[in-house]
């Protein structure tokens, strides 16, 4: 009873005029971020995460939950209507999308995708009420042998969830583990890799690296380019939509069916507490298992609305599952939930088996922005700003990314007042766009920072108390069940690879 | 059409090109990461791991995958078509511009010093005239140069930095540098 009220409490929390100014606020910035096409939702939040310095943790929280749900269905309007998506999430949406639009049903295929991330994203958020607190139950039965190997099981499942490489995945993870280890040691009062400097004692911080990563790195791609705008303005003439289209016909929608909108929303959840996954991965397999169980498979790739509603009801199902391991075990499986960690331990706050119990009222307002964000501002936004998307994505190159790294520079001298995290982001970055430039991916090397210092912590702990056994992991029930599902994973992802469905590889 | 390159001139092709030198850059870095971590002390003591035994594991296998990596350049580059010129090699990066130094395009490289440039200055003259004289420079680099609607982009670099002033020092009350301050 005391979570259910403590959830209802969350909503309670939204009614507080500030608080619900940050969420409508952080709506309209992950729309235009997901929309604009190079700009991510990561990047805004990555944006915004120094920002929560000043910030009421709960206001945060319930920003970077609208901007992760407002990013994820955004991709799609680009996607649509000049088939650009504006995420990697929205590919699968392009697919549809993008034919219907040539026969004139764009501002339909919109609303089917509007309707289908209404829904999933709706699900996953309750979904995720409903799960995280039996999730959390779970995560305490964990000791410390098994949270290395829960945390083992994490870093292996994104590395071998790099369809580019693997090899470059577990580079790119291994060096996150280095630079996470530069500062004071894990156990012992001890300083590691300083060399010789004192700056580096305390570590490097994380803002940095995400500012670097997804800010600083995308500046310099962009520099790269030789257009004045965004969006190509000939592109927008020619792709004129307007707001009484919006409404996809009743007769269609029974056509998908129910069932298709459940099973995605499913889907796209699962994918989303699986560690590295992402919208997608999660809008790819929901796609894939439409097509597969269609009554009318024949029809996909023209312009199928079936097709749009699939992806887009599993990538914004994905925003709820992608907190489960984050919120109860600390583990975030992708660079939003990262972010959001990173504002809970800027806060003092670490997420844990306990944490769903003791910190409800946190964390309560953050659910509920997932929720109404999906259920009320993406119907919303699609309807009073739908007809005016493609002007607004279709912004001056130079305004966008000057105000870009102001944001992002000015943002990493939060932290500490100095010029310092300001030139460790710039040095981040560049290897952030060597990196990219050879396909590294970069959320690899975020997820190895975030999660290198619990594994060797969790390591050494568990050696300690089996006085230096490492048959430990073996023995422990917990470290065991989750080396097995480790085995069982790269036995499916690896050895025995899904054959290709027609579809290609996800995106990445 | 050209003829077939040697073994050589195909080896030197296939090292210049990024997917060899970011994994060769790595492991530069590595080898100077894991003599650090050798230098911290033996990897165990008394049965129990210290401080180095994770950093000189991490490195280890982190050489052993850049070396596959090399290899891999190495191996895919040798495969490659052999019409291709050193030249063409240079520039067959993702999303390559007509011209590169060290792998970074002119653009890249432009927004490099001038954030460094930024960087230097934003403590010694203030937070208004180094991020004025940043964005300004910022635009003209986006923005294709300063032929071009250059009273535009000078309104931008003014609208721009008093915004980012009344979104930190106003709004979130960060207290950023000033040149009388200085």
């Amino acid at each position: 009873m005391d979570s259910i009220s403590g959830l209802l409490g969350g909503f309670a929390a939204l009614a507080n005029p500030e608080t619900l100014l940050y969420m409508v606020g952080g709506f309209l910035i992950g729309t235009f971020f997901g929309a604009v096409p190079g700009l991510t939702s990561v990047l805004a939040i990555a944006l915004l995460l120094p920002l929560t310095y000043s910030l009421d943790v709960t206001t945060a929280l319930v920003a970077c939950a609208s901007i992760f749900m407002a990013g994820m269905c955004s991709g799609s309007i680009t996607a649509t209507t000049i088939n650009i998506p504006g995420a990697p999430s929205s590919m699968m949406t392009a697919l549809e999308g993008y034919p219907m639009q040539q026969r004139g049903e764009g501002a339909k295929a919109l609303g089917h995708a509007a309707l289908g991330s209404m829904i999933g994203g709706s699900l996953g958020a309750l979904l995720l009420m409903v799960v995280a607190p039996l999730a959390a139950d779970v995560a305490l039965l964990i000791r410390t042998p098994g949270k290395f190997s829960l945390i083992a099981f994490a870093l292996i499942v994104i590395i071998i969830s790099q369809h580019g490489s693997i090899t470059k995945g577990m580079i790119a993870t291994l060096l996150g583990v280095m630079i996470a280890s530069v500062g004071i040691d894990v156990v012992q009062p001890l300083a590691r890799f300083t060399f010789g400097t004192s700056v580096l004692v305390q570590g490097i911080d994380m803002m940095p690296l995400i500012i670097g990563t997804f800010a600083i790195s995308e500046l310099l791609v962009q520099a790269d380019s030789r257009s004045s705008r965004t969006v190509d303005p000939s592109l927008i003439q020619a792709a004129k939509v307007r707001r009484r289209d919006f409404i996809p016909p009743l007769s269609e929608v029974r056509e998908i069916g129910v069932m298709r909108y459940l099973k995605s929303a499913v889907i796209g959840y699962a994918v989303g507490i699986l560690p590295g996954a992402g919208g997608s991965m999660a809008a790819f397999v929901s796609y894939a298992e439409s097509m597969r169980s269609s009554k009318h498979p024949e029809r996909y790739g023209k312009g199928n609305p079936e097709g749009i509603a699939a992806a887009e009801c599993a990538n914004n199902s994905m925003c709820g599952g992608a907190f489960v391991p984050m919120l109860t075990f600390g583990i975030p499986g992708d660079p939003t939930t990262a972010i959001v960690l990173g504002v809970l331990v800027i806060n003092g706050l670490q997420p844990g088996p306990q944490f769903m119990t003791q910190q409800l009222d946190l964390i309560a307002p953050m659910f509920a922005s997932l929720f109404v964000s999906a259920l009320i501002l993406i119907p919303l936004t699609l309807y009073l700003l739908g007809p005016y998307f493609l002007k607004i994505v279709s912004i001056r190159r130079d305004v966008l990314y000057s105000s870009i790294a102001i944001v992002a520079l000015v943002g990493s001298y939060v932290a500490t007042y100095s010029t310092f995290q300001m030139a460790l982001a710039l040095v981040f970055g560049v290897l952030a766009y060597f990196l990219r430039k050879q396909k590294y991916p970069t959320v690899c090397l975020l997820l190895g920072f975030v999660l290198g210092p619990s594994l060797e912590e969790y390591c050494r702990r568990a050696l300690s108390i089996s006085d230096g056994n490492p048959l430990v992991f073996l023995t422990s029930m917990d470290s065991l069940f989750f080396i097995a599902l480790t085995v069982v994973f790269f036995y499916f992802m690896v050895i025995r690879k899904p054959k290709n469905s027609g579809l290609g590889a996800p995106p990445g | 059409m050209t003829s077939k390159p040697s073994f050589k001139q195909s080896f030197r092709r296939s090292a210049l090109s990024g997917e060899f030198i970011v994994p060769a850059a790595l492991s530069i870095i590595t080898l100077i990461y894991l003599i650090s971590a050798i230098q911290l002390g033996p990897p165990m003591s008394a049965g129990n791991m210290t401080a180095s035994f994770f950093p000189i594991a991490t490195a280890i296998v982190m050489l052993i995958a850049l070396i596959c990596a090399m290899a891999h350049a190495l191996r895919d580059k040798a495969k490659a078509p052999t019409e291709k010129t050193v030249a063409d090699i240079e520039s067959s990066d993702e999303s390559a511009p007509s011209r590169q130094y060290a792998g970074l395009s002119p653009g890249a490289i432009g927004v490099i010093i001038l954030t460094a440039g930024y960087l230097l200055t934003f403590d010694m003259i203030g937070y208004f005239v180094s991020t004025f004289a940043y964005v300004l420079l910022l635009s003209g680099l986006f923005g294709g140069g300063f032929r071009d609607k250059w009273l535009t982009k000078l309104l931008a670099a003014i609208v721009i930095t008093i915004a980012g002033y009344l979104l930190f020092e106003v709004a979130f009350q960060v207290r950023l540098p000033t040149l009388w301050s200085q």
